[in-house]
């Protein structure tokens, strides 16, 4: 049999899953009171003071490399399945190509790691940046009270 | 193996659905304002374009797509617009010059049309149909072609995958050495990748103060 | 057609994100290309699809690579807009 046809059930589940979220929408707007809203009650939650700024935060770039590992690995693993279905896989030409290939990518991984201290701030440096920043600020402050 | 009557109506109605629903997502992507939100139709489409790879005969690649593309570079792309807060602001595209625009839609129109003549003037109905093999072989084919019959490419793209991962580690090492320089002497393209510690610049923490004020103003 | 959108994104848009995208759709079309004329030769062999794989893990590495540097553009310039093409000394000094 062709293979999209195969993969029919597939397709009727893709579309009861968009049609399960549509519904649920659907309902609950169907549901919900219009009322009309301004700009103080759809205003972020702030404990009671003025929101200053969109609440974008920057997170750590040190979980960038994580992600990078991630695609490294998925990609070996990739390879890896489609050599363990086949029926060459216990060849000693075969193994020692998928052995090989491993092993590189396996240092790269190692190495990533090994190297991954310097690439995000310490605990000493991360003080001392702070402890930077605070003084220039204070100075700042202390600049701008005096004129 | 010929196909019947309605096997084949249903392949092309299968195909008219799936092109259209990829060329949609990727228009969403590239041109919908919120970032977050073109990143996930990019994700989207990774997977409709599996449902391509099922209509060509080819059952590893969509495994492999969806695996890959959405899971692993979708993931990447999202990762990289969380870390970038200043990306999220969409008063970027308001200034498009028309010129731009024009050759950008003079050298697409260009290349569509190139594949459109090969599409429709090939003669591709001249070369005998040829019916594909069943999942199991397929995926031994696919097997013996890569590992066995041509196995250097595996090892180009071992070597690949460190080249990425030395290069990233390099780059993210630049950029702590770019963080511990001076805040104000930043911008000036020579002085790059100095482990230099002596002055005081902003830590990570407190960028995002620095970030959130000079947003505010905005 | 997917190729003519990806190369489009990637000409016109001045976010950073965008343009990475546009390479990532680019990429899709051009893979899709490949395993159709490997469907549609004589004899079937598995060329294009292998191909395809390749280039999957070869864009994946591409994609990483591409957002490490423009990690580090924001981190130079805090902004992921190119600007325009304006024939000056460089970036602005801010």
């Amino acid at each position: 049999m062709r293979l999209f046809i195969d993969f029919n059930y597939v397709f009727v589940w893709a579309l009861l899953a968009v049609a399960l979220v549509v519904i649920m929408l659907a309902a609950s707007w169907i549901l919900r009171p219009h009322i009309l809203q301004n700009s103080d009650k759809t205003s972020t939650y702030e404990c009671g003071e003025e929101p200053i700024g969109p609440a974008r935060v920057s997170y750590p770039y040190s979980y960038f490399l994580y992600t990078i590992l991630f695609v490294i690995v998925d990609v070996m693993g990739a390879f890896l399945w489609l050599l363990s279905v086949s029926q060459f896989r216990t060849t000693e030409a075969a193994v020692w190509q998928m052995l090989f290939f491993v092993l590189l990518i396996t240092a790269g991984i190692g190495f990533a790691l090994r190297m991954f201290p310097q690439t995000i701030l310490s605990g000493k440096e991360t003080l001392k940046l702070y402890r930077e920043g605070k003084a220039r600020r204070d100075s700042q402050k202390t600049e701008a009270a005096q004129q | 193996m010929m196909m019947q009557g309605a096997e084949v109506l249903l392949e092309q109605a299968e195909f008219i659905g799936v092109a259209v629903i990829v060329l949609v997502l990727a228009y969403l992507a590239l041109e919908h304002k919120e970032i977050t939100y073109a990143v996930f139709f990019f994700g989207f489409m990774a997977a409709a374009v599996a449902g391509f790879y099922l209509l060509l005969e080819a059952p590893f690649l969509v495994g492999l797509q969806i695996a890959v593309y959405t899971g692993g570079i979708s993931a990447l792309i999202i990762f990289g617009v969380l870390l970038l807060p200043r990306a999220q602001d969409s008063s970027l595209e308001i200034f498009q010059t028309a010129r731009r625009r024009r050759f950008g839609l003079l050298l697409s129109g260009a290349v569509m049309l190139l594949s459109a003549i090969l599409a429709f003037f090939y003669p591709w109905s001249d070369l005998p149909p040829v019916s594909p093999p069943e999942l199991a072989q397929s995926l031994q084919g696919l097997a013996a072609w890569l590992w066995s019959g041509h196995g250097i490419y595996v090892e180009m793209v071992a070597l690949i995958m460190l080249t990425a991962l030395v290069g990233s580690v390099a780059i993210l090492k630049m950029m702590k050495a770019e963080e511990l320089r001076p805040l104000t002497t930043e911008s000036h393209p020579e002085s790059a990748g100095k482990k230099d510690e002596s002055g005081s610049s902003s830590a990570p923490q407190t960028e995002t103060g620095e970030g959130a004020k000079e947003a505010g103003p905005e | 057609m997917l190729i003519g959108l990806g190369a489009y994104g990637m000409i016109t848009k001045r976010n950073l994100i965008r343009i990475i995208i546009g390479a990532e759709i680019m990429a899709n079309g051009v893979n899709i290309a490949l395993v159709a004329f490997s469907v549609y030769t004589e004899v079937f062999t598995f060329t294009g699809q292998s191909l395809v794989i390749i280039v999957i893990a070869v864009t994946a590495a591409h994609t990483a690579l591409a957002m490490a540097l423009m990690l580090m553009y924001n981190a130079r310039y805090s902004t992921v807009d190119l600007g325009e093409p304006v024939v000056s000394e460089g970036r602005r000094h801010e």
